[in-house]
């Protein structure tokens, strides 16, 4: 894609959203009257900001004793509300001790292998952290219908085998590729709507034949045509893959190929086969339903497919996100490994 | 649904929540390959200035050495976005307030360090939780 072409793309998406802004938005309606709105050239209207911030806690599978209900009962509900206000109990608490934050009893909160340990808390404090609304969505996944994610494929599993074997005598920061894709500002994964700690927003823009992805963590913007021309080819392999859309009715349908082997969903890289299908459904002024199937047949046994409802929020401010400015983590990360095997070096050499 | 109101077996629910719930806290990058569990520092001095950047901000202040001289060091904290939604403002850490940082140096040696707990002289913290909007505890007025 040209330069100019992709100029003309976002000056083209910035006046759209400029006489989108000078719209008047329509008196407020009781619900049931809701009509879904058009842009001026006719598309179904879902433009806006949806961060994903309130389904942070919904866990990704479900838990084995929920089984194949998608909706919690009210006790299991309790149970999540419980762990919510504990969390903001948690988050308010005048002084909270590293003690305190590694405690298993207090519920697990902040207890991660990277925040935690030896009962020493390395993380940030914890009210630098966003919460999500307690629901009683069962699991982001929601088929297969017990909400867990199908088996890797032999092909698959041997793949991953043999990853952590290439891993294997490498040190936690030899080099920047031992570090993540996230940490190395590059992507969260193939799917940035997972919800997330904090940076949960999300942003839709319309231009005629194209729809703007944007999504806060790291900063991604896919441009996808709609009803455009065939995928890129075979060889033409990235990160965010190469989406292409058309609506069905009101459901803007996105699907996705072209990914590179380090594109990734639950920490697993898709393979060349690997195809993702998101659909935007608005069912009212303030939802977007949100679904993506993960069809991979070299990669999972089966398709599987997460959704969750986004909630717009015209207040929530998606701020500038150049990942690799000020942040020193990868020269700190790789330095402090460097500097620990010096000291391991020198003592060593003591102790001889 | 009857027994749910009865306060000892919701308190037995909300316990039960407690125990069970491992939640995992997703950050951009892990501060275990930064900062170093075995360099616990306490820093206190004023804030020079605040780096409002993604994917987490920087408090850089100014710390009186045994030897009276200012040093300055960086304190990693949360994403602006998370930080400004928690009811921090431009004007929360204005320069020349003291502060106390109970943290963990870089592995590296430098004068950085995450601030697991900050708090003003006073004993106050940086800022309290409950005005993040999502929070269901947060009283609406």
């Amino acid at each position: 894609m040209s330069h100019r072409f992709l100029t003309a793309i976002v000056a083209g998406l910035m006046v759209c959203a400029e006489l989108a802004g000078q719209t008047k938005p329509p008196a407020p309606a009781p619900k049931s009257s809701w009509i879904h709105p058009k842009t001026p050239w006719g598309d179904p209207d879902i433009q806006g900001i949806w961060p994903g911030t309130g389904m942070i806690g919904t866990p990704m599978q479900r838990a084995a004793n929920v089984g194949d209900r998608e909706v919690l009962s009210d006790a299991e509900f309790l149970q999540r509300e419980a762990q919510r206000k504990a969390e903001a109990e948690f988050d308010s608490a005048e002084y909270v001790t590293d003690a305190v934050r590694c405690d298993p009893k207090r519920g697990g909160l902040g207890n991660t292998p990277d925040t935690c340990a030896n009962g020493v808390s390395i993380g940030p404090p914890l009210y630098w952290q966003d919460r999500g609304t307690p629901n009683k969505q069962a699991s982001l996944v929601v088929d297969p219908p017990n909400g867990r994610i199908p088996p890797l494929t032999p092909e698959a599993q041997k793949l991953a085998s043999e990853r952590a074997a290439a891993r294997r005598g490498h040190g936690p920061a030899d080099s920047w590729e031992d570090r993540s894709s996230w940490e190395r500002c590059l992507t969260r994964g193939a799917i940035g709507f997972l919800p997330t700690g904090y940076n949960n927003g999300n942003e839709i823009l319309q231009a005629p034949g194209y729809v703007m992805i944007r999504i806060e963590m790291i900063h991604e913007a896919r441009i996808v045509p709609l009803n455009g021309p065939p995928h890129a080819g075979a060889g033409v392999r990235s990160y965010n893959g190469d989406s292409s859309g058309h609506w069905e009715g009101n459901t803007l349908v996105v699907e996705t190929t072209n990914f590179n082997d380090k594109a990734t969903v639950n920490n697993t890289p898709l393979s060349a086969s690997g195809r993702l299908i998101e659909r935007f459904t608005r069912i009212d002024a303030d939802t977007l339903n949100y679904e993506v199937t993960i069809d991979d047949p070299l990669t999972w046994t089966k398709p599987w497919k997460i959704a969750f409802p986004l909630k717009r929020d015209p207040a929530y401010e998606l701020f500038e996100y150049a990942c690799h400015e000020g942040n020193l983590f990868m020269a700190d990360a790789l330095s402090g490994a460097r500097a620990e095997e010096k000291a391991a070096e020198a003592a060593k050499k003591g102790a001889q | 649904m009857n027994s749910l109101r009865r306060p000892r077996f919701r308190i037995a629910v909300a316990l039960a929540g407690l125990l069970l719930a491992i939640r995992p806290v997703g950050a951009h990058h892990a501060f275990a390959a930064e900062f170093d569990i075995k360099k616990p520092v306490k820093l206190q001095g004023a804030v020079t200035k605040m780096d409002w950047i993604n994917p987490h901000a920087w408090i850089h202040v100014n710390v009186k050495g045994p030897d009276g001289k200012l040093v300055s060091w960086m304190v990693e904290g949360g994403s602006p976005n998370v930080m400004l939604r928690r009811g921090f403002t431009k004007n929360s850490l204005l320069p020349g307030t003291e502060i106390i940082v109970e943290g963990y140096q870089a592995k590296n040696g430098e004068n950085r360090a995450n601030g697991a707990n900050i708090t003003f002289t006073d004993g106050r913290r940086l800022f309290l939780g409950g005005s993040n909007p999502d929070d269901p505890t947060r009283e609406v007025k």
